[in-house]
């Protein structure tokens, strides 16, 4: 604890009660029931620092050792978020089942899209490096799945509530300042990543206080139920117009197609 | 190596962009979104201006106002009426955008949702903007073509009376399945 800069210490000791506030609010405005995984969530993010503040006391505790508990404490959240986050998109979407089907699959090319390109694209040169660069690649896989699903949601034109925009905003906000935190430093300082740690950790956690401060006001207020019944047609229904739809869709394209070849003749 | 570390800030600006791009409120900056419904009942048809279109773009009207009037004359009627036939293709594709929307709603209200039929449609509609665009360019330039212009309102107004019978038929149905659960309820609050 000692060997972390004071800056660091004080963004820490800020990050921790803004994770209170926003956990204290979840539960005063009877918001945990309404989604326990992001309850969970919170709650999982104290215990860590709680966890990573009694690690960095404890005397003969080697770094590496302290290293590894603090990057197993990491991945727990991390797989905590993810569950958190489909829990919003699926109180967003649930409905519509036809669009929430249309999502998950979304989600799921995204997700092995990405990760192709993350372990493609990494060269971590040892294995501190390595794990920075799948923390890196998990942040990138999660925003990018989030905002495929997002962009989903606003190409149907489905109305998500202010609140889970925000605190889906908040997440992929935090995601993507911690791929730019982490590339920066890789682009500017070419020492190796471990010399600029105490860079690396008071911007990310700079990042997350600001994503918690987007929470606060999220939670802030009972959180809405979607009331709306679900689907109202039937699936033979969309069946019959889907093609219907599209092939009138297909006609008027091609009268397009035959406007332009004709513009296109000599004349 | 900088190359690819490069791409990956780009990539997570791009994100970061989107992202702004996806959470905005749709109304409030952008266009307003014309309401759902069919071409006739907005009362706004293309077709109810296509006999005007048709007369708008008749050479005949040009060549005698060039035989009789003056040049001017002749040029100002003729970018008068090329305004016209824009206003025209715009309303077209503004009927086009409407029943594209009505489908998407169709889509969002249907408990399954085939991949292949929305990425189809994702595609057409692509098409039809790049092309959409491209002919309003070259009519901008002075290219006027009548009997595709025609075709066209037709295509749009039979696709908008078929999805019009499709829609009251899934309407009535909706309406007997409420009645037949409301019916089934008060036969259960009868039966306590």
């Amino acid at each position: 604890m000692g060997s972390m800069p004071l800056s660091v210490q004080f963004i820490w000791a800020c990050s921790i009660l803004v994770q209170l506030i926003v956990l204290v609010l979840l539960f005063l405005k009877g918001n945990s029931r309404r989604v326990p995984f992001f309850t969970a969530y919170m709650a999982l993010n104290v215990c860590q620092a709680g966890f990573l503040l009694v690690l960095y006391f404890i005397p003969g505790t080697s770094s590496a050792t302290t290293i590894s508990l603090a990057w197993v404490s990491e991945c727990i959240t991390l797989v905590a978020q993810a569950l958190a986050t489909t829990e919003i998109l699926r109180i967003t979407l649930k409905p519509y089942p036809g669009i929430w089907g249309l999502g998950w699959r979304a989600l799921a090319s995204t997700i092995v899209l990405v990760v192709m390109v993350v372990a493609l694209t990494s060269r971590g040169q040892n294995g501190g490096e390595r794990l920075f660069e799948l923390n890196r690649g998990y942040h990138l896989t999660f925003a990018t799945a989030v905002i495929a699903c997002l962009l989903l949601v606003r190409y149907y034109s489905i109305r998500v509530p202010t609140a889970y925009k925000m605190i889906l905003g908040g997440f992929c906000l935090n995601s993507c300042v911690e791929v730019l935190i982490y590339t920066f430093i890789q682009i500017l300082f070419h020492k190796g990543f471990e010399v600029h740690q105490a860079t690396w950790q008071f911007l990310t956690t700079l990042s997350f206080v600001a994503a918690l401060a987007i929470w606060i006001v999220a939670v802030g207020k009972p959180l809405p139920v979607q009331d709306r019944q679900s689907a109202s047609f039937s699936d033979s229904e969309y069946q019959r117009l889907a093609p219907e739809i599209n092939e009138q869709l297909r006609q008027l394209n091609e009268k397009l197609l035959r406007l332009w070849k004709l513009e296109a003749r000599p004349r | 190596m900088n190359l690819s570390l490069f791409l990956l800030a780009g990539f997570a600006v791009l994100l970061l962009i989107l992202l702004v791009g996806v959470l905005r409120e749709p109304g409030r900056h952008g266009k307003p979104e014309n309401g759902l419904g069919f071409p006739e009942e907005s009362g706004r048809s293309h077709a109810t201006y296509l006999k005007q279109v048709r007369q708008a773009m008749a050479e005949a009207d040009l060549e005698f106002l060039a035989a009789r009037g003056s040049r001017e004359l002749r040029l100002r009627t003729r970018k008068e009426r090329r305004r016209i036939v824009l206003a025209y293709l715009c309303c077209l594709r503004t009927d086009f955008l409407q029943l594209w929307r009505l489908a998407r709603v169709i889509s969002t209200m249907s408990p399954k949702v085939g991949v292949g039929q929305e990425l189809a449609r994702l595609r057409l509609v692509l098409i039809f903007s790049f092309r959409y665009e491209l002919i309003r360019v070259k009519i901008r330039f002075g290219f006027a073509p009548l009997p595709e212009l025609g075709s066209l309102s037709e295509v749009v107004s039979r696709l908008a009376v078929r999805l019009e019978t499709a829609m009251r038929e899934l309407g009535e149905r909706a309406a007997l399945a409420a009645q037949l659960a409301s019916s089934l309820d008060g036969r259960r609050l009868d039966a306590r």
